[in-house]
């Protein structure tokens, strides 16, 4: 990972970016920056948006409002030089059912003036994989290969997935992500995937996104994001105005409830009082906290992300 | 992109190629036997002489022996063919890639959507008029024969031997894939597409066709040998074959249209099919764009 002092423009930025169906948003005000060489990961509720974020990144899309770039380059959609900066893998891996291996390649190099067909071949030669073989012969790990291969053949220095491992068994899953994870290394890919396989994030990304109801609840490098928040285990009469820091999921049980918190850790060892546990949170359970957040209170109540936004907070639609 | 269209539409492009190659061989089989009595008859002396009243007895038995190529369930037939050819080819376009998902990977390639869509339908409009020209052609070719004892304002002759054949085929398909954007599955859009163009395609034929220009009035109407409106073998009653008698009116003389109008019409009526097709292929093309915006 490039570090902070590091001149050069991030990876993906997107500022105060929203996206209107109608009069309907199906995200808004959603800031983001990702370094170059982070491999994130997005998470969200089905209808929370991910896809339209990730349709404006690519260039599918255009913003209704704000904007997003990439390495420094405003994205607009259906511009050769937006659609040419990210590699897309979109959700189910669409593959032409009856084109060859070879047919796929060759519609990659007919469509992509970066096409890097040596690495194509490669690839498959690693993999085993016949180009003469009918995608639709292939199994669906193979033809995961193939997707994946066809984004990396592309050359963009950004790599957007759209869950990816959905409907493939867990080994194929497990390789294929190995596979993403390896090449980024490689070669210094930044990743962007968007899931709803939280293990396997907390297992590859060092970056975390959390979007719900078109409004981003949290991003950040997964240490600090581990490092600022905190469990607490308090009495269930304890009233939420006392707990410290900002509250974002809390579960009441009998006698006690949990809340994970978000606050300086410092401060909030010296908040905390006779019969309070203040316990580290882990990847999963962080994610579903901020997934479990009920959207409207994200805007107001939040002073981090309250902060990046003036004017009075627009009415909230859960698509 | 120009690769990816064909890869795409070879299997159409093959199989209409296999239909030319059925229709050759039939134009051919049936176009020679046709000539062969053609001649043996002595029809063309006949014709050039008479204008075929001085040997009826041949005509007919010309007639009867080739009738089947001038009947209305054989036009029925062809009626629809284009439509079909048109919407078969031109509803998958994009409602394929809509259904199966493949849109995703088609459109964030390094090719801008609305590029991507005009190549492929520059592409594939250029094959069908191919296709359209060939069978216009090769049917145009084989009935020539009867045309000379019909004329060319016949429904079976008028529909397929002239641009009108391939502007029918260009419709539908316009019509289809812009049904296949809306409707987003290939076979909702056929039938969302071929209904109204067969409605258009017999409006056209029936309403409008007879008044595409003023007709023309007969006074003196010769009825010796019969009078009947409409089109058929000799003998005419404005006295040249070929003209198409739109009404009789008794003791008013008889309206037609004179059978030198034949390109003209062609004309007219491709020249609003073509219409039809490229309104179809710009609102098709505008929401494309309008989709991303």
């Amino acid at each position: 990972m490039i570090d902070d002092a590091d001149d050069s423009p991030p990876a993906l930025q997107a500022d105060r970016l929203g996206r209107r169906y109608g009069h309907v948003w199906a995200l808004r005000d959603c800031t983001l920056e990702l370094p170059a060489g982070a491999i994130a990961g997005l998470v969200g509720p089905n209808g929370a948006g991910k896809t339209t974020l990730l349709e404006m990144i690519i260039g599918l899309l255009e913003p209704s409002e704000g904007q997003v770039s990439v390495f420094g380059q405003t994205s607009h959609a259906q511009r050769v030089a937006t659609l040419g900066r990210v590699s897309f893998v979109a959700q189910d891996r669409p593959l032409y059912r009856d084109f060859s291996v070879a047919d796929m390649f060759h519609l990659g190099r007919a469509m992509n003036p970066s096409w890097d067909q040596g690495l194509a071949q490669e690839r498959m030669d690693a993999f085993g994989i016949p180009l003469k073989r009918k995608v639709k012969h292939l199994s669906g790990g193979q033809q995961a290969q193939i997707s994946l291969t066809m984004a990396l053949a592309k050359r963009a220095p950004l790599l957007v997935l759209d869950e990816p491992v959905s409907s493939l068994d867990p080994v194929a899953r497990l390789e294929f992500m190995r596979d993403v994870m390896a090449t980024a290394a490689d070669t210094g890919l930044t990743v962007l995937i968007a899931s709803h396989v939280v293990s396997e994030l907390e297992r590859f990304c060092d970056w975390l996104v959390v979007l719900t109801g078109g409004r981003m609840q949290i991003a950040g490098p997964v240490d600090d994001l581990i490092a600022e928040h905190r469990l607490l285990t308090v009495p269930r009469a304890t009233p939420d105005a006392e707990l410290p820091g900002l509250r974002i999921h809390r579960t009441d049980s009998d006698r006690h409830s949990t809340a994970l918190v978000r606050a300086d850790p410092a401060r909030l060892a010296a908040q905390l009082r006779p019969g309070w546990q203040a316990d580290p949170v882990g990847f999963e359970q962080l994610v579903m906290a901020y997934l479990q957040r009920r959207p409207q209170t994200a805007a107001a109540d939040d002073p981090v992300l309250a902060a990046a936004r003036p004017g009075p907070a627009t009415k909230e639609v859960t698509r | 992109m120009i690769w990816v269209s064909w890869r795409q539409h070879r299997a159409q492009a093959i199989a209409c190629l296999g239909l030319l190659a059925a229709l050759t061989v039939y134009a051919i089989v049936l176009g020679t036997s046709m000539r062969t009595a053609f001649s043996h008859d002595g029809l063309a002396g006949c014709l050039a002489r008479s204008q075929g009243t001085s040997c009826q007895g041949a005509v007919q038995a010309f007639t009867n022996k080739f009738g089947t190529l001038v009947n209305v369930a054989f036009w029925a037939v062809l009626l629809i063919a284009p439509g079909l050819i048109g919407v078969l080819v031109g509803a998958p376009l994009i409602a394929s890639e809509l259904e199966y998902g493949t849109w995703r990977l088609a459109w964030s390639q390094t090719v801008p959507r609305t590029r991507w869509l005009a190549t492929k339908l520059a592409l594939v409009t250029g094959g069908l008029v191919l296709f359209g020209a060939a069978a216009t052609a090769v049917i145009t070719w084989y009935r020539a024969p009867m045309d000379r004892l019909t004329g060319h304002f016949l429904h079976n002759i008028y529909d397929f031997e002239g641009p009108v054949l391939t502007a029918y085929i260009l419709a539908a398909f316009g019509f289809a894939v812009l049904a296949g954007l809306l409707i987003r599955r290939s076979i909702p859009a056929m039938i969302a597409a071929f209904v109204p163009w067969l409605a258009i395609r017999l409006v056209v034929e029936f309403v409008f066709r007879p008044h595409f220009m003023t007709p023309l009035t007969l006074r003196q109407v010769n009825c010796t040998n019969g009078c009947g409106a409409g089109l058929g073998s000799v003998p005419q009653i404005t006295g040249r074959i070929g003209d198409w008698v739109l009404n009789i009116g008794h003791g008013h003389g008889i309206t037609y249209q004179p059978a030198d109008r034949f390109w003209p019409f062609q004309f007219i009526e491709a020249g609003i099919f073509v219409a039809l097709a490229a309104a179809a292929l710009g609102a098709t093309i505008w929401l494309m764009h309008r989709r991303t915006a």
